[in-house]
């Protein structure tokens, strides 16, 4: 090993720190620290001449290591590593004590202050000791995209990557692209006609040499990584040869067997062999193998006799097939709650039949209100025109358990269909029966107001219940707004059901590893600031498989995914950043421990044994205590730099007690920064270092940190970690039963999560445990010593 | 003066009802409401009330607490449940409008239908005496609480009931019941 050569170099901040600690004695201090050749301080570190000064010195004196005591590392830690590597040292030799939010602004006695800023930095000094140059990996990434789920969603995300030259497939698990948007009359709130915006980017999709449309498919399984994934398809038959059908429908005049039609939302009936919809992409007949004779009882084979073409293929096989990709979008869409649905999510209750769906044939859906409307408006009992239709909003939706959340477009679709039909008949009588009228859009509110001034009805109040009367449905319901009962006879009553994320969303997430949300939708990496970006580098996500959503939103949500899966896959190359779990082989005895805490899933076993996948590795760091041969160590928080670090930071000079605080490095440890940028004040007996997840600390750093004259040990880890609750729970269970052999009180150690604004809570935990711990006492030295011995003698 | 209640402004709130509310069974999740009107829509008992469910939990919401006590809609409510299926927000409101009955009760506020207090202490006086019910006893207990016109009232129904055999003049008791009389004596303690 190098001998140490340490340039320490303590900001004043402009007196935010100096007020507080006395710099000088600081700088004094810790120059008689070992290792360190160079104790500097400077009025602002960040500003020209303080980075001067760094790169100076290290050219000068050939630092190999240095510790900037200033703010913490989230403000200016790329700041200052910049300068280092502009001055020839590596920028992961660099590090920061935060003596400034955790430090000067949280505490008011100069003295206890000037003391723990001194133990903060001779940690850093300590840590920067064992610290290794590291070099961010580039990995080459596969330029084709996978996208998954053919609706709008879907196809705008294919069309903007395949013009942007990029190479896609687009799987498709229905026979023809086009989703739910090809089943609308008309869209909201400019009321064009939905098929002749949509089907000229059907049929550009099919025609784009960049893109291939992989229909009556699905993922059956994903691995890989970002930038290179595998992902393998299950091609389901059509029984018809794409190429050879002209689509000319003689085979479905002499088929026999009728099926209901899915495209129509079962409202009519079409031939076992059919075209899925006249629009459909790709052009094709296809034969649904539940309902065809052939299938059923090996007989008829009609319409392969009378196809000219010779394109029915009754002997086309399940395919499977493997897609190379570097990045892949999520449009799986929407599915609208049914009977079934709804008594699985709402504990039994069927929301739909309450409002005399399926009792009685003039109760709709409203996207089957959108067939009958392009079938030609009709009651489908008895095929007449309605006259006063009901419309019934939140039909599921908006509970207070099961499905929490708005459908979002069943006031904007109701406000349309009531428009639509007055067109239709200008003498109908549409009413809105529902609970909020939510017009939020571009264009939405004026839509909204066109609705009242056509005499269109709304009533507020939830309805309690549509009843069957003869021809008739009759409408109960309350008028809040009058404070009236309202018991009106309709012609149609069209329901707005909840809109649930499509079947198979749950399988896929996991495939993907991608989390889903508390409401079973995809979950987006950030909420405000990547809001189409999934967990999982690489794979993104669009349209209604994030939530509900109408198709403009779609549309914009699909551009900023095309654009993100563009950036990813134009730089050519992921940069892997180098803070990473790595396996010694020597020590690996391959007993899979680690793959079952990895949050990542990143561990796997090969014929070379058992290996980390550096680009899926989070660093967390995890797997590094539960390794039971310790083969495993984490760069940049490594066993030797962390136990240096807790040694460095605890064992000070000094009376009173120490707590250690181990704070996950991003919204725990931002948290605290957070309680500084507030001044919330708390015991400067409290004192924190930075782990990528608690989950790294293990039981050998905090027996470390008691045998160096620890008191207490707190664990804080952010409330969005990989690494969960139960995990955590166990984890600390594990520390204290070690801690007790050395008859340490398991209330010596707590745990907490927390979010990032949540500070108070973090200061709060300081302070009652800091109040536990001096009421405790220290911790007696015959106890340090024995567990000094044992460390010792473990190494 | 008009009186109906849409005309008069709302004053006189008390900030404090609303934690009173969260102590009743059931009344920990009235801030759920979504005044989405389904239990108002829903009530068979609604036109004889002056304010609907839905009015009463927003007017409990506001610290209303003297309109809410005094109204007729809590001593209406025939505890059906109908409103309670068919709440998106699982509220519910029977429990809540019982926990209304004791308030009122226990505060001595006038209830709009003299009748109905009167009617619930005898119906759990006759039940916590023979752990079933007993309609003679009732009527006559209720009679004694208000006026000898109540029997009248009743008479017709009870000799029809009577003929049908549905009414037995001597009252059908529980095998022991001593141990259901504690469980009343000391859920009317808690009470009081």
């Amino acid at each position: 090993m190098k001998k140490p050569k340490i340039g320490v170099y303590n900001c004043h901040c402009g007196g935010n720190i100096s007020d507080t600690v006395e710099v000088a004695k600081v700088k004094k201090d810790i120059s008689k620290c070992p290792g360190v050749e160079v104790c500097e301080t400077y009025e602002y570190m960040c500003s020209k001449p303080g980075q001067d000064m760094i790169e100076r010195d290290i050219k000068e004196r050939k630092l190999n290591g240095v510790v900037v005591a200033s703010c913490s590392p989230r403000m200016h830690l790329d700041t200052f590593r910049g300068a280092g590597k502009r001055a020839g040292l590596n920028p992961y030799l660099l590090d920061m004590a935060n003596i400034r939010e955790q430090c000067s602004w949280v505490h008011d006695n100069k003295q206890l202050a000037t003391n723990k800023a001194t133990d903060l930095i001779r940690g850093l000094t300590e840590r920067v000791q064992h610290l290794e140059p590291l070099e961010a990996r580039n990995m080459p990434v596969n330029k084709d995209v996978a996208v998954i789920g053919g609706g709008i969603a879907g196809i705008l995300a294919s069309i903007e990557l395949a013009d942007k030259g990029y190479k896609v497939y687009l799987v498709e698990r229905d026979p023809s692209i086009g989703g739910h948007m090809a089943q609308l009359s008309k869209t909201f709130p400019t009321l064009d006609c939905s098929a002749c915006i949509l089907t000229p980017k059907m049929v550009y999709v099919s025609q784009h040499p960049n893109i291939e449309i992989i229909d009556m498919a699905e993922p059956v399984a994903v691995s890989g990584s970002p930038g290179n994934y595998e992902v393998d398809l299950r091609i389901r038959p059509r029984y018809v040869d794409k190429e050879k059908c002209t689509a000319c429908g003689e085979c479905a005049k002499v088929c026999p067997v009728k099926k209901v039609n899915n495209h129509e939302e079962g409202l009519t009936q079409e031939k076992c062999i059919h075209l899925p919809f006249k629009q459909a992409v790709p052009a094709a007949y296809v034969i649904d193998k539940e309902h065809c004779l052939w299938f059923d009882k090996g007989v008829c084979r009609v319409c392969e006799k009378f196809c000219k073409g010779k394109a029915v293929a009754f002997d086309q096989k399940e395919e499977k097939r493997q897609l190379k990709v570097g990045a892949i979008i999520t449009c799986t869409g929407y599915q609208q709650l049914d009977a079934e649905l709804s008594k699985e999510l709402l504990n039994g209750w069927n929301a739909l039949s309450q409002y005399g769906f399926g009792l009685h044939p003039d109760v709709v859906t409203n996207l089957q209100f959108e067939r009958l409307m392009l079938q030609g408006m009709h009651k489908p009992s008895n095929g007449k025109p309605p006259k006063k239709v009901a419309f019934v909003l939140c039909v599921g939706s908006r509970m207070d358990h099961g499905i929490q959340y708005c459908c979002k477009i069943g006031c904007m679709n109701a406000i349309k269909q009531s428009l639509l039909l007055l067109k239709a008949f200008p003498e109908a009588e549409p009413w809105v029966f529902y609970t909020d009228i939510r017009a939020h859009g571009k264009g939405y509110e004026e839509f909204y107001s066109k609705a009242r001034d056509h005499n269109v009805k709304f009533i507020r109040g939830r309805v309690a219940e549509v009843v069957p009367d003869g021809d008739h449905l009759i409408v109960r319901a309350e008028d809040t707004i009058l404070g009236r009962h309202i018991e009106e006879t309709f012609d149609l009553v069209v329901l707005s059901p909840a809109l649930l994320p499509n079947t198979g969303t749950s399988e896929l997430s996991k495939m993907l590893r991608v989390d889903l949300g508390e409401d079973g939708f995809f979950l987006e990496r950030h909420h405000k600031l990547r809001p189409v970006d999934s967990k999982m580098e690489g794979v993104y996500l669009a349209g209604c498989a994030l939530g509900p959503k109408d198709i403009r939103e779609t549309t914009i949500e699909t551009m900023a995914t095309a654009s993100k899966v563009a950036t990813f896959l134009g730089r050519g190359e992921v940069s892997v950043s180098p803070e990473k779990a790595y396996i010694t082989p020597e020590k690996c005895n391959g007993c899979g421990v680690c793959f079952t805490h990895c949050p990542a899933k990143a561990i796997e076993s090969t014929s070379k044994g058992v290996v980390i996948n550096s680009i899926s590795c989070t660093g967390c760091g995890v797997c590094v205590p539960k390794c039971p041969a310790e083969a495993i160590d984490l760069t940049q928080s490594s066993d030797a730099q962390l136990l240096a670090q807790v040694k460095g930071t605890i064992e000070g000079p000094g009376e009173s007690p120490r707590i250690l605080a181990f704070l996950e490095k991003t919204t725990a440890y931002g948290s605290a920064d957070l309680a500084g940028q507030t001044r919330v004040p708390y015991s400067s007996n409290v004192r924190i270092i930075s782990v990528p997840s608690t989950g790294r600390v293990g039981s050998k750093h905090v027996l470390q940190a008691f045998a160096s004259g620890a008191d207490g040990v707190i664990l804080i880890e952010g409330d969005d970690s990989q690494f969960r609750e139960d995990g955590i729970r166990d984890h600390v269970n594990s520390i204290k039963k070690e801690l007790g052999k050395f008859g340490i009180e398991s209330l010596r150690v707590i745990s907490t999560t927390t979010t990032l604004p949540q500070y108070d809570k973090v200061v709060n935990l300081f302070q009652t445990f800091d109040e536990r711990i001096t009421k405790m006492g220290r911790v007696a030295p015959e106890k340090r010593h024995k567990i000094a011995q044992t460390l010792a003698g473990g190494k | 003066m008009n009186k109906h209640p849409s005309n008069q402004a709302v004053c006189q709130t008390d900030p404090s009802f609303i934690e009173e509310i969260r102590k009743i069974p059931g009344g920990d999740k009235i801030l759920d409401c979504i005044q989405c009107g389904v239990c108002a829509g829903s009530c068979h008992a609604r036109f004889a009330m002056d304010y609907s469910p839905m009015q009463i939990l927003k007017m409990a919401h506001l610290g209303l607490k003297q309109e809410v006590l005094s109204s007729s809609t809590i001593w209406i409510c025939a505890s059906c449940y109908t409103c309670a299926s068919r709440c998106p927000r699982s509220l519910n409101i029977p429990a809540i409008m019982s926990g209304f009955k004791h308030m009122a009760m226990k505060n001595n506020v006038k209830a709009p239908i003299e009748l109905k207090p009167k009617f619930h202490k005898a119906f759990t006086e006759i039940v916590g005496k023979y752990g079933r019910m007993h309609e003679p006893a009732l009527q006559l207990k209720l009679t004694k609480k208000t006026s000898p016109r109540q029997l009248l009232h009743n008479a017709s129904l009870g000799v029809r009931m009577l003929r049908k055999g549905k009414l037995n003049l001597k009252p059908s008791k529980l095998a022991s019941t001593t141990r259901f009389s504690r469980v009343v004596e000391k859920t009317l303690k808690e009470e009081t």
